[in-house]
């Protein structure tokens, strides 16, 4: 078959099986059941079968094993590509994807709306096939948003307040991350007028692009290009989990249904590595600053991940924030990738990490499943126990648990261990390489001390509920299937780490032209020398250190004789409720309210205002001219006010007189202590002008003449009866 | 009257049908009526498409309302693009209003405005001159009045008042622009590449063309005249408001058009005063709008000041004056009608069978109504710009367009606020389709009850272009950039 239509029947395929399994599982649900994994393990095969040409050809990866596809679709077109590392990622994306479908069955027994998270889920599985295939910035970030949005349904599946939020707070950083990420797509495209990857990588390259005959790259381009850079850097680190987008992670995983939280785990975060790699190795790779500020960032995600793992009492909890630090691990990695882009080390250990961690996510993840599908409750003084007297989950469980230990023989120690021997070689250029050399071991001896607790909680430690030692002897706790499903990838972690040479050199190998072009050849590394064990000893005692020195003592107590777990993490040290959250609130409160003002009060006001003017001003030229007889009357013709002094008639002048001479007698008689001094012919003078007044108003009245009508009437009368 | 009077035919066939609409009493019965009207448009429709496409480059001289003022028609390019909008828009909306409008009164007259709307839309986009440009917008403003006040309430009446203030008075400060160019001796014929382009600005030219930006920005929602639109779209019926947002919206857009690229040019307004005010106008609507939108608990509220914020998108691409962001102006003239089109339906096929208008009281609404929802959220992610749905494409020009126009400060200023904008696009039209689909665990949905197929299926059509427009939008691009070259832009 063509290879170029088996990547667009790889990539596609999953799609049309979503849309059968949904109209299938509408009516037969059995049916769905086994349609979901039989088709993930078909493509599985497919995929090893048709596209392994990727690996074969050892000679020249990038000319010869690069298969490019172009789909009239969307503007530019599809396009991919297959090399190495796409065609490992894409396996084992469709490896994690067919474990978990086969232990769904048994998982979503009593759920529902499982057809719709079966639709989702083979949805998000084409999705991150097409992530890990694509040649170009625009099919990577068409599937990877399709993938954030299709992901987006598993997190709420179970539709709990707790789900919801934290889904919403995964959508909000899907978007947010995507339309950053955007604006980078945008500036490299402005600058450069190219989206394929390896063409933007070739002209990044200062070296590279000295010979290159095509374009001719300025300095400002290529600051536009770097600029870019980092906002795509930001949207594909917000869903690898980087500090300080990592919020999203430890609250999406644990409310999401088991299968589900492996893929996110496992998978997910690694499309997000994907781009973080492309930046990284293709775009910044030679940069100092650029590697400096990648090393904090992964130095911080390593320990804050690894710390919030280490306080958690939730199992997916543990689990997840498990994911943040190896993700900051893997970092470390590609941040040395960036210092040193000639050592081949930093690049497989970087690689094989990835692939590590994902096989443990998978595994623990699917343990984390069965047990809640037991018991539904994944708090750890609840769940202790669990495991006693089933040795297949503890085996599987442990492989998950040494794994990521980074104890040696298994997979694990020879990603860290390269990881590692890169940072300790570059020392001898980057001073600061030291410390970063301490943390990453004690970040080391911190995942060692997390997973110690969790696997001495669920398979050593008693149970005093009486629900779960019923069920210790429970054999009926995990299916034929689910047993395949997290056994073989317990198998891989041990064999992978005890061959290193069969199968992980050749992995690496493979995937290093997608990191560099001038590195072809993998450094060979004595995994199993004392130099190196040294490295995983110190991680063990630091571990060990831990785990009897803060997690027996400071993260449990005696509650009624028994040693509890509890949670010691302060609940207000939560980046999203404390800062993200108010902080977006408070924005569109204060936008929100300028904008209101702007677009609702002002107009109004404006319109006010100038209607009370205009209408003032009309009013002053519309009646200018009363207004200016008005004005004269008041002060020019003003009428003079005289002061009003009372007469009064020669009677009342005599009167007032006599009155006056009474008063000064009774003053100086009677009223001694208090004299009175009224001028009484004023005073008459007044009360008879007053008098006239009402008089006069008394006859002016209507009332008055009716009054004298009705005398004069009735005299008439009296005259008329008299008479 | 000489030249082709097929287009005089094209605009006043609908008016005409519209206006006897009312005295056609023979006509008793719903279906006899819809079958009218749908006949009605119908035969418009093809008729506009005619002229657009077969008699393109035709024109015609109706009348002279003096001797320097001839009232001139013209087919080119541009109309035809947006004729055939105008077109597949309106019959799409009026089937659905044959739904919607069955428990509403007097729907004689709703539909018989509706036609003639559309008339005067024609005579836009076929206008050859500003005369007739300023004619078919005040037409356009006047007869869609009576659409914003069909309820007669007292809330729709003073909407009603305000859109027809905001639309005249933003009309008659774009005339200003009229005087100020006639005097100056500019013809007011369109000329491709501006007909100004031979004279030199000065500072009154220049406030001018600033006023006539904002003139008939009112009609396209942008600031600081965008007042009307949230308050005159949740008022009118909802066939109408889809029409209001999605077209008329887009009417002051085909105005600032032929204004900027055939009356003043691209090299007047460039590195101008008038060029970043523009802009920045543009940019702070998009952002203003976004960010009420995020705040309105009413969903047809919301989507109107959603409209605000596209529909400046649109002008924010023109006002970047680079070939690309115009393209992608166009683009989104285009996708945005079928968007909010889609979007404005769905809201008022919520209204119809549950009577919610408020997006809080949607939870669940996926469960009652899942093909409603499931359209709405198509419609959604492509206003949101998720790729490969339409609005990606658009956004995709626009940006890349203002990253390319060398305007300095703003080039990249564009991008940052409209993906900021895109942010809260999800954050406003996320919520409808979240909550609707994923309530809750313990959430009791109502029984499926979706609307009828005479609502549904325009709404299901829309929303696939939505889809298609964006997954195939090679074609439609190619011959938007044959245009623009034609355009010599």
């Amino acid at each position: 078959m063509n290879n170029k239509v088996s990547i667009l029947i790889s990539v596609f395929a999953p799609f049309l099986a979503a849309f059968v399994s949904y109209f299938a599982g509408k009516k037969h649900e059995k049916f769905r059941d086994i349609f979901v994994p039989a088709f993930t393990i078909f493509e599985l095969g497919f995929i090893a079968l048709t596209l392994n040409v990727a690996l074969t050809d050892g000679e020249n990866p990038v000319i010869a094993n690069s298969l490019f596809v172009d789909v009239p679709f969307c503007m530019f077109g599809i396009r991919f590509r297959i090399d190495g590392f796409r065609f490992i990622y894409t396996e084992l994306a469709v490896f994690m994807w067919a474990m978990c479908s086969l232990a769904s069955k048994r998982y979503f027994l009593h759920h529902k709306n499982t057809n719709r998270y079966y639709f989702f889920w083979l949805v998000t599985l084409g999705a991150t096939i097409g992530v890990f295939l694509s040649a170009d910035l625009v099919t990577a970030f068409l599937f990877f948003e399709i993938m954030s949005f299709a992901s987006y349904v598993f997190v709420a599946q179970e539709e709990t307040k707790e789900a919801l939020r934290a889904a919403e707070t995964y959508l909000a950083i899907a978007v947010i991350g995507g339309l950053v990420a955007l604006m980078g797509i945008f500036l490299i495209y402005s600058s450069l007028h190219m989206l394929d990857l390896n063409m933007i990588a070739w002209h990044a390259d200062p070296v590279a692009s000295l010979y290159s005959s095509i374009r001719i790259v300025t300095d400002g381009m290529r600051t536009k290009v770097y600029i870019g850079g980092a906002l795509i850097l930001v949207g594909f680190g917000a869903k690898a989990g980087v500090f300080p987008l990592h919020i999203w992670l430890p609250k999406a995983h644990p409310v999401a249904p088991a299968p589900a939280s492996a893929v996110l785990s496992g998978m997910l975060t690694k499309a997000g590595v994907y781009g973080v790699i492309f930046v990284c190795c293709k775009i910044y790779a030679g940069l100092v600053p650029a590697g400096i500020v990648m090393m904090i960032l992964a130095m911080i995600t390593m320990v804050v991940g690894a710390v919030l793992a280490l306080f958690s009492v939730d199992l997916k909890r543990t689990l997840a924030c498990s994911s943040v630090s190896q993700i900051g691990f893997i970092l470390t990695g590609i941040s040395m990738v960036i210092l040193t882009p000639k050592e081949s080390l930093a690049m497989g250990g970087a690689f094989l990490h990835m692939v590590n961690h994902s096989l443990f996510k998978l595994v623990l993840f699917l343990c984390a499943g069965v047990v809640m599908q037991n018991l539904h409750k994944l708090n750890l003084n609840e769940i202790r126990g669990f495991g006693r007297k089933k040795p297949y989950l503890m085996v599987c469980f442990l492989m998950g648990a040494v794994g990521l230990g980074g104890i040696p023989g298994f997979s694990g120690y020879l990603s860290k261990t390269m990881i590692h021997e890169a940072i300790v070689e570059g020392v001898e250029h980057f001073g600061f390489l030291k410390a970063v050399e301490i943390i990453f071991l004690v970040s080391g001896g911190i995942t060692v001390a997390y997973m110690t607790k969790l696997f001495v909680a669920l398979f050593i430690e008693k149970n005093v509920s009486n629900e779960v030692y019923m069920r210790e002897t429970d054999i009926d706790y995990i299916t034929p299937a689910g047993r395949v499903a997290i056994g073989l990838p317990a198998v891989m972690i041990l064999v992978f780490g005890i061959l290193p040479h069969v199968f992980y050199d050749k992995l690496a190998t493979a995937a290093l032209p997608f990191f560099s072009r001038y590195v072809r050849e993998l450094h060979h590394v004595h995994f199993f020398n004392l130099e190196n064990l040294k490295g995983a000893g110190i991680s063990l005692v630091v571990g060990a250190a831990l785990y009897f020195g803060v997690v027996r003592t400071l993260l449990m107590k005696n509650e009624n004789g028994v040693k509890v777990y509890v949670d010691r993490w302060p609940k207000k040290l939560d980046l999203e409720d404390a800062v993200y959250r108010p902080l977006l609130d408070l924005l569109s409160k204060v936008f929100g309210t300028i904008f209101m003002f702007l677009s609702d009060v002002l107009p109004r006001f404006v319109y006010n205002i100038s209607n009370i003017f205009l209408s003032v001003l009309a009013r002053v030229f519309g009646e200018g001219t009363d207004l200016i007889t008005l004005a004269l009357r008041k002060t020019l013709y003003k009428e003079n006010p005289t002061e009003h002094r009372y007469i009064g008639t020669v009677e009342t002048t005599k009167l007032g007189r006599a009155a006056n001479a009474v008063e000064r007698f009774l003053n100086r008689t009677v009223r001694k202590k208090h004299p009175k001094n009224v001028d009484h012919v004023v005073a008459y003078a007044e009360e008879l002008e007053l008098t006239r007044r009402k008089m006069h108003m008394l006859e002016s009245s209507l009332s008055f003449g009716i009054l004298m009508f009705c005398i004069g009437f009735c005299i008439t009368m009296i005259y008329l009866l008299l008479r | 009257m000489d030249g082709n009077i097929l287009i005089l035919i094209a605009i006043l066939l609908p008016i005409f049908l519209g206006a006897i609409f009312p005295a056609l009493k023979f006509l008793k019965s719903d279906i006899a009526k819809n079958a009218y009207l749908a006949c009605s448009v119908f035969a418009s429709g093809v008729l506009a498409m005619i002229v657009s496409y077969a008699c393109n480059g035709t024109t015609l001289m109706v009348f002279k309302l003096t001797e320097s003022l001839p009232v001139f028609m013209r087919t080119d390019s541009i109309s035809a693009v947006f004729a055939t909008l105008v077109t597949v828009i309106w019959s799409l909306v009026l089937f659905y209003a044959f739904g919607y409008m069955k428990e509403e009164e007097e729907t004689d007259r709703f539909f018989a405005f509706y036609l003639m709307v559309y008339g005067s839309l024609l005579g836009l986009c076929f206008s050859g001159n500003l005369v007739s440009m300023y004619l078919f917008y005040e037409l356009m403003t006047l007869l869609s009045f009576p659409l914003v006040l069909h309820e007669r309430t007292k809330e729709a009446v003073l909407a009603g008042l305000k859109y027809l203030f905001y639309s005249i008075g933003g009309a008659f400060v774009a005339l200003f622009f009229f005087f100020v160019i006639y005097r100056e001796g500019v013809s007011l014929d369109f000329v491709a590449g501006g007909s100004m382009a031979p004279f030199k600005g000065n500072t009154l030219m220049q406030v001018s063309t600033l006023l006539v930006l904002i003139g008939f920005g009112c009609k396209a929602g942008m600031f600081p005249l965008h007042a009307w639109l949230p308050t005159a779209h949740p008022v009118a019926p909802t066939p109408a408001s889809a029409v209001l947002s999605g077209i008329i919206t887009k009417a002051g857009v085909l105005a600032i058009f032929r204004i900027v690229f055939f009356v003043i040019g691209v090299d007047f307004i460039r590195g101008s005063w008038v060029h970043y005010t523009w802009l920045a106008l543009t940019l702070f609507t998009v952002f203003m709008g976004s960010m009420l939108a995020y705040r309105e608990p009413l969903l047809k509220k919301r989507l109107a000041y959603s409209s605000v914020s596209q529909v400046s998108y649109v002008l924010f691409g023109f006002a970047t004056l680079s070939p690309v962001g115009i393209l992608g102006g166009l683009l989104h003239v285009i996708f945005h009608s079928a968007i909010k089109n889609t979007l404005f339906l769905c809201a008022g096929a919520y209204i119809e069978k549950t009577g919610r208008k408020r997006v809080d009281e949607l939870t669940g609404i996926g469960k009652t109504m899942p093909y409603t929802t499931w359209c709405f959220t198509i419609a959604g992610l492509a206003l949101i710009g998720i790729p490969p749905l339409s609005g990606f494409v658009s956004k995709w020009y626009l940006c890349t367009g203002s990253l390319d126009s060398g305007t300095g400060f703003f080039s990249w200023l564009g991008p940052v606020i409209l993906l900021l904008s895109a942010l809260l696009t999800a954050g406003y039209l996320l919520p409808v389709t979240v909550k609707g689909f994923l309530p809750g665990k313990d959430f009791e949905p109502l029984p499926k009850n979706d609307v009828g197929p005479l609502m549904l299926v325009p709404m299901i059509v829309l929303a696939s272009l939505t889809a298609l427009l964006g997954i195939f939008s090679t074609p439609l691009c190619d011959c938007l950039i044959r245009i623009l070259e034609s355009l010599s832009i």
